[in-house]
């Protein structure tokens, strides 16, 4: 296996999910959730499991990474601090923070740990990264509105590691409300089973998956048919995002990137049809490539003829759905590469 | 003149006619957008010769203009924002409000003596967050409303930058400045007015085009499937934060500028919101309790969509 020449990362939130996943395609973990404190079991709030979970990862061969919250009030801040303490004592790889306040944290409470910019961080610009570069940043995932002739700028201009979603749902925003709490007494279910649960906003053919304070996007980002653009660009640092996902997606996903990512540095990638029969396993509602063709998110760009696999209804009838037609290809797209809505 | 004191009410200003009715209201400061660079969105947004007319009229009665330069554009286009706010800064305004550290740093650097706010948009929501944006040059940090007057306190003691809070806003339902959901469903590029070049306005997204544009998503009905099943058909939730009442305790917190949303309400809600305002503002200032606002009637499109 190919353990230096790239990384391969996804994100666990507790020590259930941990212990029921196969770490063996994964070069690191990132450890805990960063939607809510809530969250079951959040290793972001039980601090024993943090440790353990910490040292599973290690044995398991895999760097950790602490994830932090998205959105921290001030009252967030003394957890954020003693998580990040047991992490630094644990000797964590680095720490992900998507907010500014846990960036100054760290450069000044914690200045050995390696900082990572998170998808949150509203990170949009060269000059953004660099600021947050000179505050210790040594990894950055931009905005995921970025396309990835923007992310290539940005990483040849800054220096910094660059760090991409390669599958899974695209986080699309971060909330202070959980509306799933409105149906704890219909469904007989409470808080935090709730957000664990299998459950999408859907219009016609579009969906979001509830994550209870915030969505992420129904289609799954795919960019197995693109590796090859993207090693030669540059990039190294790929996530499978499995934060809502169950053990099989997360190890199945991340093997069948692994595999291709390894033949893509072998120079022998070539697109298997038993790759996406595992991706169309785990697919809900379809594939799309997130923003990284300088198009709205949901749309799939590329040759695979069954990237909108998946569920299927007819088309909406609303305004909302009929703003949704494909638009011309970006610029920054190769005009051969077909665009399956 | 830059906004300096405490309890300063900065209003919106979506039009020539808004900004005037803002000021007659009683507003301490307008904020309004440039075509093209402002996160209100095309509806809210002057051209320059609309600006110079505000700031005509905001001299004419003391009164200070923030420019919301705040929506995020890219590499060659920050190059002519830089350039241009030379021209700017020669007219007089107050500050120039922005939605990205980095822009914010690095117009800092080249202009270290115009008063800088961070947007909302920039996520401000601890003291961290509000000392970083301090030390790569903001004079002025906005929080949301959603923020209660004793979290603000904790903050207050440990910073120097001003400290703004948008106590009247949409508190939709991802947070402001941290939502993809329009952009995810469709973008539209369009060319950016008042700029030469190949300038781009991506509308659709919140952060790069516009809150205008932003496509309603949120207020779409969606049906709400658990396991697969139909379950319900509901919209996201959001709500409209209107803290006039609680106008002193944030004063007493340290907020220096209150901050109404709103640029792009018609002219005659513009002036009586300003007006409820302004009447709590100078009843905490004057030590008293705040009573006997009249009640703020949003039209109903209003939320989300209008702000």
């Amino acid at each position: 296996m190919n353990r230096e020449l790239f990384e391969l990362n996804t994100t666990i939130s507790n020590m259930k999910d941990l212990m029921a996943s196969d770490l063996d395609p994964y070069d690191a973990i990132y450890l805990g959730n960063p939607f809510c404190r809530d969250y079951e079991a959040n290793f972001l709030e039980e601090l024993d499991d943090l440790r353990v979970g910490i040292r599973h990862c290690r044995e398991a061969g895999c760097k950790v990474y602490l994830s932090t919250y998205a959105a921290p009030r001030n009252y967030f801040m003394p957890q954020i601090r003693r998580a990040i303490g047991v992490a630094a004592e644990e000797g964590v790889d680095a720490v992900e923070a998507h907010n500014l306040g846990v960036v100054r944290m760290l450069r000044t409470e914690f200045p050995a740990v390696p900082i990572h910019i998170g998808g949150f961080a509203n990170v949009y610009t060269d000059t953004g990264a660099a600021v947050l570069g000179d505050y210790g940043s040594v990894r950055v995932t931009p905005n995921y509105e970025l396309s990835l002739e923007e992310i290539e700028g940005m990483a040849k201009s800054t220096g910094l590691h660059v760090e991409i979603l390669v599958h899974g749902k695209m986080p699309l925003g971060i909330s202070d409300y959980c509306f799933l709490l409105e149906y704890e007494k219909d469904w007989g279910m409470k808080c935090p089973d709730l957000c664990q649960q299998d459950l999408f906003l859907r219009q016609g053919e579009w969906a979001m998956k509830s994550v209870g304070k915030g969505v992420l996007s129904g289609r799954d980002v795919c960019m197995l048919e693109h590796l090859p653009h993207l090693v030669a660009a540059g990039f190294r640092f790929f996530r499978v995002e499995s934060i809502s996902e169950d053990p099989a997606y997360r190890r199945d996903v991340a093997a069948v990137y692994r595999e291709a990512l390894e033949e893509v540095l072998n120079g022998a990638f070539q697109l298997r049809e038993g790759w996406w029969e595992k991706i169309q396993t785990h697919t809900k509602v379809g594939l799309c490539n997130g923003f990284y063709f300088g198009q709205s998110g949901q749309l799939y760009i590329g040759n695979q003829q069954s990237a909108g696999f998946g569920e299927t209804s007819a088309r909406p009838s609303t305004e909302l759905g009929r703003m949704s037609s494909v638009e011309p290809l970006s610029r920054a797209v190769n005009n051969q590469l077909r665009v399956i809505s | 003149m830059s906004l300096t004191g405490r309890g300063i009410l900065l209003a919106p200003g979506g039009s020539v006619e808004a900004s005037k009715a803002s000021l007659e209201a009683g507003a301490d400061a307008v904020y309004v957008g440039l075509k093209g660079w402002s996160r209100g969105g095309g509806r809210g947004e002057l051209t320059s010769g609309e600006l110079i007319q505000v700031l005509a009229l905001a001299r004419n009665k003391g009164a200070s203009v923030q420019l919301a330069l705040n929506t995020i554009p890219k590499g060659h286009e920050i190059d002519f924002l830089v350039e241009r706010l030379r021209e700017l800064e020669a007219w007089g305004i107050g500050g120039i409000i922005l939605n990205d550290p980095g822009i914010l740093a690095r117009i800092h650097q080249c202009y270290p003596d115009f008063p800088l706010t961070a947007s909302i948009g920039c996520g401000a929501l601890n003291l961290g967050d509000v000392a970083l944006l301090e030390e790569i040059g903001a004079s002025c940090v906005v929080l949301p409303g959603t923020l209660d007057p004793a979290e603000i306190a904790e903050i207050r003691p440990h910073v120097k930058a001003q400290i703004e809070v948008m106590i009247h806003m949409v508190d939709e339902f991802h947070q402001l400045g941290k939502c993809w959901m329009p952009s995810f469903y469709r973008t539209n590029p369009s060319p950016m007015p008042e700029m030469p070049a190949d300038g781009e306005r991506l509308t659709g997204s919140i952060k790069r085009g516009g809150a205008g544009v932003c496509f309603k998503v949120c207020q779409q009905p969606w049906g709400l499937y658990f396991n697969g099943q139909h379950v319900d058909e509901r919209m996201l939730p959001a709500r409209q934060v209107s803290r006039a009442a609680e106008v002193s305790a944030y004063i007493e917190a340290g907020v220096d500028v209150i901050k109404l949303q709103g640029r792009s309400l018609p002219v005659e809600q513009v002036f009586s919101l300003v007006q409820r305002f302004r009447m709590a503002l100078d009843q905490a200032r004057d030590g008293r309790q705040v009573a006997g606002v009249p009640p703020f009637e949003l039209p109903r499109s209003w939320v989300v969509v209008g702000r």
